[in-house]
């Protein structure tokens, strides 16, 4: 796949990383002629190429202006497992991928933990002993991306198990991303309720953490066993469905078959749960929840998660339902499908990087005129949220089903 | 590379904005060719003055530059030489300003061309130069490469566009070079450096002509069972006398690769397509379509459909600027040949390029420009494979050749680079060659630009300048009869030192600084014969002293003309060197261009006597330093013209004037109007409503003017142009006048023309297209002329006046500095030129005009004193 570039610099026109730094090793084309240099040795593996590798921030816009359809990102993810065995890996990443994220409760616990530090100003505290530089070297300054952490996850107050709904026959595993559950909490709750109209039973799961970031951070090793895990619990119950209202989330375990090798045997059941899995946006537009009579006129514009956009081609539903909302108008966003510079956890450690890619994206808000940024990946919320926030713009960023639920009409 | 000078680059553009580790080295090592180099650095300058700081820099530590933009170059022009800085102007990114009503937009090199059709669009504008490649190439790459794109079949390449521009020189000086207004003095500047592949200077800054989008657009896609008949299709399109906004080509591999990777609706089981595409009021063009759908039936075309819809044409020009990354699909790698041949010679040119590929055992495709003959044949290989790529290199160079031997060119837009560098020696002798390397060693005597680029070798010893040539004793008059009695003449001038004034007709023999001296005359007179006339390819070679009303009589049977009515002066009794030479066109200019945009290809006998050639006979080239740009409007300064080769237009139909009167500022709203309207006029002129009865002892009213406005081709559409346009001047407050119809050749302006060249002193100035009013009224005025006219579509006024002091120059000179114009006095007594420069103060770019000179013109025997400078 390498070989297929013929260097024509397409690339350049729509790579978030470049149009920021404006440096070759920050686009498709040179990233794919270093794999290229290190294969025909050229180049020797160093931490050189920690930068070309890692400030990718894999959203795949690059493939989608490629002709010969080069998979960057891929290629990309390769490159940095091979990146970890050969130059190293940084302790705080074996921490987190081996011991946080398998662990939904210590997950929680930590996230508590960090909720009472910022909220009560002891994180500043933390900046100050230089406690925080483990996550990254940006991270000191970035912390600040996050406003204030909501002090609960969604399983605190909704534990695993199986919660009635008012729909007919249809069985749904909710499955709950970590940046949902921790971060964003109060839309997870409105999901619920938008799954609970459309289901008979609602199963909130106990899974881990879907691997995505361990994907992205090449540790492919810890993403095939929280996948591994994962699939143990979706395999373990018949539900018709599986969705998650998070759009990161859901591109990944649509992902999963991927994971393995064909002689696998996990590889069959990843197959099995793949083709229930839904994202929150199809579930909606295969169900509509109905209407509500009285609602208040907004302006909404929609910002396209790459997990969403390139990563399940859907582009078409979230702006149909959004056009559908009572008293909603909805505006384009342009280049609605430019990456935010959230990318998972990249803005902690980007930080220059992820904020010229995020004053672009708000500059495009700005545009609309709109009052409402919608969107559908808990990442993407937090960036886009710190970047209104930055210029105090009176703009609501949220997630989907915050806006649907408001503007439906329960019927319980 | 030195750390010395690493740390010298890092403290002028700071630490993050140097790169040069191995991994930066090695992404850029290349572009989109084949080349590869290594570089020493990388620098990413903010700004002009960043980027001057480095070029010093660079300059005095003996390191060699290469200016950058996003590396898209298809020649290996923006490879890095050996341990040299990367200059990467990727941060000078911003779009300075748009202005509509001057047609001008000033834009940094780092925009891509597409950002800024973007910017324009809303606007109502766009800017004509389109490389397929658009998205990702950079304004500066565009002015590096000359870059073409399906558009410029109409409209012309990126010289014909840029009016001015800031370039970096070698030595580190930053100078502004043209701007807004057409025409600065001495040469032109800007013509040389667009298409010099950075070996000239690093432009930072450039100023460009913007032009309002059509009224409409008609997109046709004819299908083909045979390429020969695609081929064919097109010179009868061109032949009937339609300019199409594009006329592009594509064959079934290419066809194929783009409908695999983004599906178009292109057929699958055709062997060819045309993309045809006529834009421009709305009346008419229904017609046009019909009559190319004839056209293409008779050629044995399948089938023409039109496209429905703007989403139907985005998806045709979706795969069109898509193709050569689709190509992608069908193999690793690719070469895309770029040479241009005759129109006429396209059936010949792409069966020799089948056998050429088929002996070498490579898959091929095509898709081109065909309207202006540019092949891009794509040779797929895998580069990973010497043999396939030794095959593909040397199947390369056997294309060029072939192309050239059917009157073509080796590149018609991606620039000779590296990979095209041996191959310049198909088209140019050593002497050509030399005029060459004289040209960049006026610009780089170092070679520390770009170097081994562009043009091959290094200049062979020169003549030094020794002392400032006689003036022969006896007052001589040369006219040879023969190109080796004029190399003759001038060699002996060259070894004797003494001076030679090159010239047509005799007419303007005082032009510039020059003074009545009598120097000897050499005179093209003699010269005035018809060389080759090609009348499908609408080319025409003529030697330079036939008179022009010559020239159109041999045209006119064929229904075609030369677009040129030069004013003033006594219009058909020019001879077309002196044309040429002197840049004389009047206001058709605005719609068809100068002399030096219809100039192909010229040959002239140099400063030391060879007989050099440059150009070709095609309408697209970008082999080699552009001489002609610098030889036509150089007023017999750098050589003897002998030979032309010169672009044709058909005969249009109808030409029409609209007239109306009413006071200065009512016309010069009205002709504001016109210029940002899509209504495509030829030309847009007023002058006084008394202007043509003015006496002895009466003066002009400058108040009351009557606007004129020409339209110009198929008879429907300047009739359906000609009622929008006396609706706008209705509607502006003007009087209405009737219309009339004009002779093509002779233009509605003759009378006004002869009488005010009889005034002993001609002024011209030059001005941003909205300023034309304001001169007219803050200096004229004050100046009291005795002819005065507008010329609002060029932004031009032409004075015919009785005195003029010393103090009232020196006023209109300050007055056109501040309106950022310029002046030239075309005629003036020698009592005046003594004590002033007709082309007004000094300004920094004239030190460029002089190298040159020197370069070109060793011994400075042609017509010293004219030049700006009087050099």
């Amino acid at each position: 796949m390498i070989a297929m570039c013929n260097r024509c610099g397409f690339c350049q026109v729509a790579c978030p990383t470049f149009r920021a730094t404006g440096h070759e090793a920050g686009v498709a084309r040179g990233r794919v002629a270093l794999l290229r240099a290190l294969r025909e040795g050229r180049l020797a593996w160093s931490t050189d190429l920690e930068e070309p590798l890692f400030a990718c921030l894999l959203c795949g816009a690059c493939t989608t202006n490629c002709f010969p359809a080069v998979p960057t990102a891929d290629l990309i993810v390769e490159a940095r497992e091979e990146y970890l065995e050969k130059v190293g890996r940084k302790r705080i990443h074996g921490l987190l991928f081996e011991h946080l994220l398998p662990y939904p409760e210590r997950l929680r616990r930590v996230a508590r933990a960090v909720a009472f530090g910022k909220n009560s100003g002891l994180s500043g505290v933390a900046r100050a002993l230089g406690l925080l530089r483990i996550f990254g070297r940006d991270f000191p300054r970035s912390e600040k991306i996050v406003g204030r952490m909501p002090g609960y996850a969604l399983r605190e107050r909704f534990p695993p198990g199986v919660l009635e709904g008012g729909g007919e026959r249809l069985r749904i595993g909710y499955f709950v991303g970590c940046g949902m559950e921790i971060m964003n909490p109060v839309a997870a709750e409105a999901s619920l309720g938008i799954l609970r109209e459309a289901a008979m039973e609602v199963h909130i799961l106990e899974n881990a953490c879907c691997g995505l970031p361990a994907w992205s951070y090449g540790d492919r090793e810890a993403a095939r066993k929280l996948a591994a895990g994962n699939i143990e619990i979706l395999s373990a119950l018949p539900f018709d469905r599986i969705v998650t209202d998070c759009s990161s989330c859901a591109a990944f375990l649509k992902k999963y078959p991927d994971l393995f090798e064909p002689a696998d045997p996990l590889r069959e059941k990843a197959n099995e749960v793949a083709a229930r899995v839904r994202d929150m946006v199809e579930q909606v537009v295969s169900a509509p929840p109905p209407r509500s009579k009285e609602a208040g006129r907004i302006i909404v514009t929609y910002h396209d998660p790459c997990h969403a956009s390139r990563g399940q081609d859907l582009v078409a539903e979230p702006r149909k339902i959004l056009a559908a909302l009572p008293g909603v108008e909805y505006r384009e966003l342009p280049e609605a499908d430019w990456c935010c510079g959230g990318a998972g956890s990249y803005a902690l450690s980007h930080f220059d990087t992820a904020m010229k890619i995020l004053e672009r994206k708000i500059d495009n808000v700005e545009k609309t005129g709109a009052g409402v940024l919608a969107t559908s990946c808990p990442a993407c919320i937090v960036q886009l949220a710190y970047g209104v926030r930055r210029r105090n713009l009176p703009i609501r960023v949220c997630h989907l089903s915050e806006l649907i639920r408001e503007r439906s009409a329960p019927t319980g | 590379m030195d750390p010395r000078f690493i740390r010298r680059v890092r403290k002028i553009v700071g630490k993050e904005h140097v790169r040069c580790g191995p991994t930066d080295l090695e992404v850029y090592s290349y572009d989109g060719s084949l080349a590869r180099g290594r570089p020493g650095a990388v620098a990413f300058p903010a700004d002009t003055q960043e980027t001057a700081a480095l070029v010093r820099a660079a300059s005095e530590a003996g390191v060699a530059c290469v200016p950058r933009g996003f590396g898209t170059n298809l020649s290996g022009g923006s490879i890095p030489p050996d341990d040299g800085l990367v200059i990467c102007l990727t941060r000078l990114n911003r779009i300075l300003s748009i202005r509509p009503d001057r047609r001008c937009a000033r834009v940094q090199t780092g925009v891509t061309n597409l950002e800024l059709q973007n910017a324009l669009a809303p606007l109502g504008f766009f800017y004509a130069p389109d490389p397929a490649s658009q998205k990702v190439a950079t304004l500066g790459g565009n002015v590096g490469e000359n870059s073409g794109g399906p558009r410029c079949v109409k409209h012309g390449v990126t010289k014909n566009h840029v009016l001015g521009m800031e370039v970096v020189l070698p030595d580190g000086e930053a100078v502004r070079v043209g701007g807004e207004a057409l025409d600065p003095p001495g040469y032109d500047l800007c013509g040389i450096l667009v298409g010099s592949e950075g070996t000239l200077g690093i432009v930072t800054e450039v100023t460009v002509r913007i032009l309002p989008l059509a009224e409409s657009v008609v997109t046709l896609l004819a299908v083909y069972d045979r390429v020969a008949d695609a081929a064919r299709s097109v010179s009868g399109i061109i032949a009937e006398g339609i300019v199409p906004a594009s006329l592009e080509m594509m064959d079934a591999p290419v066809m194929r690769a783009v409908e695999e990777s983004c599906p178009c609706g292109y057929p699958l089981d055709a062997a060819a397509v045309l993309i045809i595409e006529v834009d421009g009021p709305a009346v008419g063009l229904k017609e046009q379509a019909e009559r190319i759908r004839r056209i293409c039936a008779s050629e044995g075309c399948r089938q023409v459909r039109e496209a429905g819809d703007t989403e139907e044409r985005d998806r045709l020009w979706a795969g069109r600027r898509g193709a050569f990354g689709a190509i992608a699909r069908l193999a690793p790698g690719y070469l895309v040949a770029d040479c241009t041949v005759p129109r006429t010679k396209l059936p010949e040119a792409l069966e020799r390029v089948r056998l050429i590929a088929q002996g070498h055992q490579l898959a091929h495709g095509n898709v081109f420009h065909a309207g202006d003959g540019n092949l891009h044949p794509l040779l797929f290989f895998d580069s990973r494979d010497p043999d396939q790529l030794d095959r593909v290199r040397r199947a390369g160079r056997e294309i060029m050749k072939e192309c050239v031997e059917l009157g073509g060119t080796i590149t018609g837009e991606h620039g000779v680079g590296i990979e095209k560098l041996e191959a310049m020696r198909l088209i140019f002798s050593e002497e050509d060659l030399d005029a060459q390397r004289a040209v960049r060693q006026a610009f780089d005597p170092e070679g520390r630009f770009n170097p081994g680029k562009a043009v091959p070798g290094v200049a062979r010893e020169r003549p030094v300048v020794t002392s400032p040539p006689r003036a022969s004793a006896d007052d001589t008059a040369w006219m040879p009869e023969t190109v080796e009695e004029a190399c003759a003449i001038v060699t002996r001038a060259f070894r004797d030192g003494t001076a030679l004034l090159p010239e047509g007709g005799g007419h303007w023999r005082t032009f510039g600084n020059i003074m009545e001296r009598g120097l000897p005359i050499l005179r093209s007179a003699g010269l005035a014969s018809i060389v080759e006339y090609d009348p499908p390819n609408q080319t025409i070679r003529v030697q330079a002293g036939i008179p022009l009303a010559d020239l159109q009589e041999a045209l006119r049977p064929n229904r075609q003309w030369l677009p040129i009515r030069p004013f003033p002066g006594a219009r058909g009794a020019i001879l077309v060197g002196s044309m040429v030479a002197l840049g004389a066109c009047g206001p058709e200019r605005m719609r068809y261009g100068a002399p030096r945009d219809l100039l192909l290809g010229l040959r002239f006998v140099s400063g030391t006597g060879r007989l050099v050639s440059t150009g070709g006979k095609v309408v697209k080239n970008v082999a080699g330093y552009d001489l002609g740009r610098l030889l036509a409007g150089s007023a017999g300064t750098l050589g003897f013209l002998t030979e032309l080769t010169l672009r044709l237009s058909s005969l249009p139909e109808c030409c029409r004037a609209v007239r109306g009167w009413g006071l200065l500022a009512e016309v010069a709203s009205a002709a504001a109007e016109l210029l940002r309207s899509n209504i495509e006029p030829t030309f847009v002129t007023a002058s006084p409503l008394n202007g043509t009865t003015s006496g002895k002892g009466k003066q002009t009213d400058l108040e009351h003017w009557r606007i004129l406005v020409g339209l110009e081709g198929f008879g429907e559409t300047v009739e359906a142009q000609a009622e929008r346009c006396a609706g706008l001047l209705a509607d502006k407050g003007l009087e209405a006048e009737a219309t009339e119809d004009y002779p093509v050749l002779d233009g509605p302006f003759s009378d006004h023309d002869r009488s005010m060249d009889r005034s002993p002193f001609l002024l011209r100035a030059d001005l941003p297209l909205d300023k034309v009013a304001c001169f007219v009224e803050e200096a004229a005025s004050a100046i009291h002329p005795e002819h005065i006219f507008a010329d609002f579509g060029c932004g031009r006024v032409r004075g015919g006046l009785t005195r003029l002091t010393e103090d009232a120059w020196d006023g209109l000179c300050g007055c056109i500095g501040r309106l950022d114009g310029h002046l030239l006095l075309e005629k003036a007594p020698d009592a005046f030129k003594k004590r002033r420069d007709v082309y007004g103060p000094f300004q920094p770019a004239w030190k460029v005009i002089h190298r040159i000179k020197d370069a070109m013109d060793p011994k400075g025997i042609f017509s010293p004193g004219r030049l700006p400078g009087r050099k």
